[in-house]
């Protein structure tokens, strides 16, 4: 239990401080973009009761908090896993991040771009089932080709990365977007560069933190 | 040759240690990223979080 609440403490102040780095770069760079492709929707009648969060303040916090939460939850991941393999430092950490950006971002990205709002897609929960499905796959294929030792797995590893990708995401019949190609491109641009800056923060912090603790 | 069971083997609490972390960080950003509710409260609140980490949103 002692080990345990150690592994918290380090993932929730590693999971902040990545948190409001993203949030920062994310105020700048990816959110008025957001915002700018909002303006080519117009709200469907439906929903327009439901809550929203305000513009501003109240809409921003709501953002900074996911990060910093989902900050916490992959540090979690990267700090356990450390643990396990009794490594510590800010080295080993930067191979973990790397890892939680090409599991958690890039291979889902690769089939289900980041998308400004207004972007038709396939049903719902067909591509959340790919998103996880993937990133499953892009996990163990990795843990096969990179820490083990034997030919086998690491063949195994290599079909395991591939594999989702050679399925393909789900897409719409006609694919269409409300906002500019233009700016749709400049968005995944940008978010792949924040979440690659949030993944190696995460993971160097983790490590460095680590260095801290002694466990039992 | 080491084998990979013995290269990878740790003492059962150290396992649940790292296990109950791993379990709870997922369950923190599948939670997160996911879930729908039926009156978009949660998914308003988050919805340019998602869009920003390329989860599918909506
Ligand atoms: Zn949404």
């Amino acid at each position: 239990m002692a080990d345990f609440r150690k592994l918290v403490a380090i993932s929730l102040l590693a999971g902040i401080l990545a948190g409001l780095l993203l949030s920062v770069l994310q105020h700048y760079q990816t959110l008025p973009l957001i915002l700018a492709a909002e303006q080519f929707e117009t709200p469907s009648a439906e929903h327009v009761h439901d809550w929203q969060p305000m513009d501003g303040w109240q809409r921003n916090g709501f953002t900074w908090l996911f990060n910093g939460l989902t900050g916490f939850g992959f540090a979690l991941l990267i700090s356990a896993s450390m643990y396990w393999r009794d490594q510590r430092d800010y080295l080993p950490g930067l191979g973990w991040g790397l890892a939680g950006y090409l599991v958690f971002f890039v291979a889902p990205s690769l089939g289900l771009p980041p998308e400004l709002p207004g972007t038709d897609s396939a049903e719902l929960h067909s591509r959340q089932a790919w998103w996880l499905f993937t990133a499953a796959s892009t996990a163990m294929g990795l843990f096969g080709l990179v820490l083990t030792k034997q030919r086998g797995l690491q063949i195994g590893g290599a079909c395991l990365l591939a594999l989702p990708q050679l399925v393909g995401a789900p897409h719409p019949e006609v694919a269409h977007a409300l906002a500019p190609e233009a700016l749709q491109q400049h968005f995944v641009l940008l978010t792949a560069m924040n979440n690659a800056i949030f993944w190696l923060a995460l993971g160097a912090l983790s490590g460095r933190l680590l260095r801290k603790v002694t466990f039992q | 040759m080491k084998t990979l069971a013995a290269s990878t083997a740790i003492s059962t609490s150290k396992f649940l240690t790292g296990f109950t972390a791993i379990v709870l960080g997922l369950t923190i950003v599948l939670g997160l990223g996911f879930l729908q509710d039926a009156n978009n409260t949660l998914h308003n609140a988050v919805h340019d979080g998602r869009h920003s980490a390329a989860f599918p949103c909506h």
